[in-house]
């Protein structure tokens, strides 16, 4: 799953090394605070071991072989925080030692594994654990399921990454100059190698550790509150707004799929496509034959001067290509009403006494 | 004069497991003690207490009259002169060196007291010379021998000069050359304001390394004499777990007695 | 598979791991041009080199910038040899792998049609290939010797004075010393294994053997943190992290530094 050079363009390697950064500012800020200067040799260590984990050759269930992340374990024990942290010190030194994922696409690497790695499985491990006692079969179980489940969210991610390259970032004779492989192709090629080996092979590992250590040092399973490892108490939170960043996330990164869909919305018309014979044609076509007006009606000409949108046709003009607009104009839709949320926030909460955990 | 270490009814715990329990020690400045026990008997614990890496449950220690605290220790320049004053060389090196040189090693002491830098370059390279390690300044850790190890963890930590030392099994796993070496270091400050606590269960380096002798039984102090009253005493060192007896036999004479390894011996036959 | 093939194979590959940072070592202590320059220059060189080859759209610049990176290395002291085996072969592998099916999939003007299957090239998919192998090739080569040609702490001092936050720096210092340790503890804990067993492991046991060995390393690494942790607070860490000193940079730099702009920037627009 490690992203080389050369796969994704300058924009998208651009934008994941923002989310991967964002993603590691946030989790050193709240691990500072929950284990302050354990923070540096436990974060240290815990990579370490996640690199010696992705080097196991694993034995898997029907004879093949298979190679597991230590993203799930990691972010049992450590929280999602520090797994971010954790991860992707290993994929760093991955990179950089070894050769092993690109430069440029770190940001890429770290944001897929880490980032997302880390938060699908902690967040499937305590969904599926509940209230459960920490020594239950249940634990296994849900850490064998979040291991599945977070190698192949990071699978899916990074074939969507892949699979919007050749729409996106083509020369002129139309050569995919990146990833040259649709979505189409890119998701499945990429979700079979995880959904059968890779998934089994990180939720086997992760189970094998969860169940070993129920019998060998339990204290590292009762997670980051742990008073006889951990000295200070943690506040790391699944907290609910981290979900929802992740779902605008996520769902950000698949909006040139609304490229994919061809044509115009029904009733979204302007007075452009009304008046083209070409695509009158089509909107019968989508209106079962119902006839249109011969030219559009007076209410939709008046009204359509009234706003010039800033984007028309979701791009500025100094954007050539379609589906990059596309993006663009997701991603700034996004930011501005992000940025208003998070300004609203700070405006409401400041009013509010400070209510601080102890 | 105070104490240089004063531990009155001191009990800690951890994971369950009383290490220490109501344990009380006097330590005079200049003192040279050899901690005894086997292992598991607490001589780590108790030096990470002297350390105040750790804090007691129950009881008190003070360090020149002032009592440890976390909240003491919470206070910049106490902490900065408590941690110059006292220095522990941890049984494990590989713990103890997590700098990337050798170089880096020794002069993070030196840098967390925040001295001014040309000092700390000119006390590093003393210190260097002085453990005749200057050649491997530029070496990874794990590039070193165990000797070197020890050698570049005794530096890391005589380079702030500390008045007490406290030294977790400094022979162990050692061969016998780099075990001298480290021996002798300890005995050239006998006679000196350094006060010198080492645990170990090698008897054999006692009497060169320690004035006084201190053994350890399953957390508490079941001797404090001279090294020699403690070392003829083989009921007490059997007790403590320091020697064992066992069957052996030469020149078909078969017998057992008490003797604790690694010492050579030779036996003439009875 | 054999008995315990797969603990041989994991050891072999932490062996391998262990042999390769070696190595390098080696070729850091050598002198060369890399290695003569101040490891910042150095690293945002390379960095700005990687970053035109990414942005660079025509074949002939990408293939300029790798000659540049095989002169760079052989200025260097690196092998030619030892980069052909690790690292072309390894790259030409696995994305010449990935790259052969664009040259049959991608729609456009038919370059060769095979006269016993239905297959043919399209020369997008010709040219695609070559973009996916070229710039992986190059990006790979220059970070390679970049990391050949400077010791990791160099490496990560240069992080450091880049305003890379301290904790950061300290982790990455921290992780790479220890990782050759847990690697070693590792290799032995399997090595011992493989010698006390007799007979045949199931695929189950191998399993377990695995997630037994993990859980133990993962409790050592764990407790040795701790340790670190302690060894750290009773040299007077409170926090904060010290840099010993900071190098000045010679002209040699300043030069070295215009170079990689220069070269960088005509790439990238000539490459536009």
């Amino acid at each position: 799953m490690h992203i080389p050079d050369g796969y994704l363009s300058p924009s998208t390697c651009a934008v994941l090394y923002g989310l991967a950064a964002t993603g590691w500012y946030a989790a050193l800020k709240r691990i500072k605070r929950a284990f302050s200067m354990r923070t540096i040799p436990l974060i240290a260590v815990f990579a370490s071991f996640s690199f010696l984990v992705m080097m196991f050759n694993l034995p898997l269930p029907g004879g093949t072989t298979g190679h597991a992340v230590g993203v799930t374990i990691a972010a049992i024990v450590l929280g999602p925080w520090g797994s971010i942290l954790a991860v992707s010190i290993a994929l760093a030194i991955q990179a950089l030692l070894f050769g092993d994922g690109g430069i440029t696409t770190f940001g890429a690497n770290a944001f897929n594994m880490a980032v997302v790695g880390s938060f699908v499985a902690y967040g499937t491990y305590r969904l599926i654990s509940g209230s459960s006692e920490v020594i239950s079969r249940q634990r296994v179980i849900a850490a064998a399921i979040a291991g599945y489940a977070c190698v192949n969210a990071a699978a899916l991610i990074t074939a969507v990454e892949f699979g919007i390259q050749p729409a996106l970032f083509h020369d002129q004779q139309g050569t995919p100059l990146y990833a040259p492989y649709p979505l189409h192709i890119a998701i499945p090629a990429m979700m079979i190698g995880h959904l059968t080996i890779a998934g089994l092979a990180e939720g086997t590992i992760s189970a094998g550790i969860v169940s070993y250590l129920q019998h060998a040092d339990v204290a590292l399973l009762r997670g980051p509150q742990t008073p006889s490892h951990f000295e200070e108490r943690a506040t790391v939170a699944f907290t609910n707004p981290t979900r929802y960043w992740l779902v605008i996330v996520s769902l950000l990164l698949l909006t040139p799929l609304g490229i994919l869909a061809a044509g115009t919305a029904w009733g979204e018309w302007s007075t452009e496509e009304m008046s083209n014979t070409y695509s009158r044609d089509q909107i019968a076509e989508a209106s079962k034959g119902a006839p249109l007006p011969a030219s559009p009606p007076a209410g939709i000409r008046k009204l359509s001067t009234v706003w010039t949108a800033p984007f028309p046709d979701y791009a500025p003009r100094f954007i050539k290509s379609q589906s990059f607009g596309y993006l663009m104009s997701a991603m700034f839709g996004v930011g501005v009403l992000a940025g208003l949320t998070l300004i609203s926030k700070s405006i409401v909460l400041r009013r509010r006494p400070q209510g601080r955990r102890p | 004069m105070p104490l240089a270490f004063d531990l009155q009814n001191v009990s800690f715990a951890y994971e369950g497991v009383n290490a220490i329990r109501s344990l009380s020690l006097q330590i005079e400045r200049g003192d040279r003690i050899a901690l005894l026990g086997a292992n598991g008997s607490g001589k780590s614990t108790l030096l990470k207490l002297l350390d105040a890496l750790c804090f007691p449950a129950r009881g008190q220690i003070t360090f020149l009259g002032v009592p440890l605290t976390q909240e003491l220790l919470r206070n910049d320049s106490a902490a900065i002169e408590f941690r110059r004053r006292v220095g522990l060389v941890f049984q494990n090196p590989d713990a103890q060196l997590f700098n990337s040189t050798v170089l880096d090693e020794v002069a993070f002491g030196p840098l967390q007291m925040e001295w001014p830098k040309e000092e700390i370059v000119r006390r590093v390279n003393d210190t260097l010379e002085f453990m005749g390690i200057s050649h491997l300044r530029e070496r990874s850790p794990y590039r070193l021998s165990g000797g070197e190890k020890k050698r570049v963890a005794l530096a890391s930590v005589v380079v702030l000069d500390p008045d007490v030392l406290l030294l977790d099994e400094p022979t162990a796993t050692l061969d016998p050359t780099t075990a001298s070496q480290v021996v002798d270091l300890i005995h050239q400050w006998k006679g000196t304001v350094k006060t010198i606590v080492t645990a170990t269960h090698q008897l054999d380096i006692v009497e060169d390394i320690a004035d006084r002798a201190v053994v350890l039984e399953k957390g508490t102090i079941i001797a404090d004499a001279s090294p020699s009253e403690i070392l003829s005493n083989s009921e007490l060192l059997l007790r403590a777990n320091l020697t064992h007896a066992h069957r052996h036999s030469h020149g078909g004479v078969t017998h057992s007695h008490p003797h604790s390894h690694p010492h050579a011996h030779s036996h003439e036959p009875e | 598979m054999t008995q315990l093939s797969f603990v041989a194979s994991t050891i072999r590959g932490f062996t391998a791991a262990l042999s390769r940072a070696l190595a390098s070592e080696q070729v850091a202590a050598r002198s060369g041009l890399l290695q003569n320059i101040d490891p910042r220059v150095s690293l945002i060189g390379s960095l700005s080199l990687a970053v035109a080859v990414i942005v660079s759209r025509r074949l002939t610049v990408i293939l300029a910038l790798f000659a540049l990176s095989v002169l760079i290395a052989l200025l260097s002291g690196v092998q030619i040899g030892s980069l052909a085996k690790r690292v072309w072969l390894v790259v030409f592998a696995f994305t010449g792998l990935i790259a052969v099916p664009a040259l049959f999939v991608t729609p456009g003007e038919t370059l060769f049609t095979f006269s016993w299957a239905p297959l043919s090239i399209s020369k997008p998919g010709l040219r695609t290939a070559a973009f996916l192998l070229l710039r992986a090739e190059t990006a790979v080569t220059m970070m390679t010797v970049l990391v050949l040609c400077t010791s990791w702490n160099r490496l990560l001092k240069a992080l450091r004075m880049l305003r890379v936050p301290a904790e950061i720096v300290t982790m990455l210092t921290m992780t790479h010393r220890y990782l050759f340790l847990l690697i070693e503890t590792a290799e032995q804990m399997f090595e011992a294994r493989q010698s006390r067993t007799v007979g045949h492991l199931s695929g189950h046991e191998h399993r377990k053997l695995m997630s037994s060995a993990a859980g133990v390393l993962l409790s050592k690494s764990v407790s040795l943190s701790e340790e670190i942790y302690m060894a750290m607070i009773s040299r007077g860490f409170r926090g904060e992290i010290y840099l010993l000193s900071e190098s000045r940079l010679q002209p040699v730099d300043y030069l070295a530094m215009a170079g990689f702009l220069a070269v960088s920037l005509s790439a990238v627009w000539l490459g536009r």
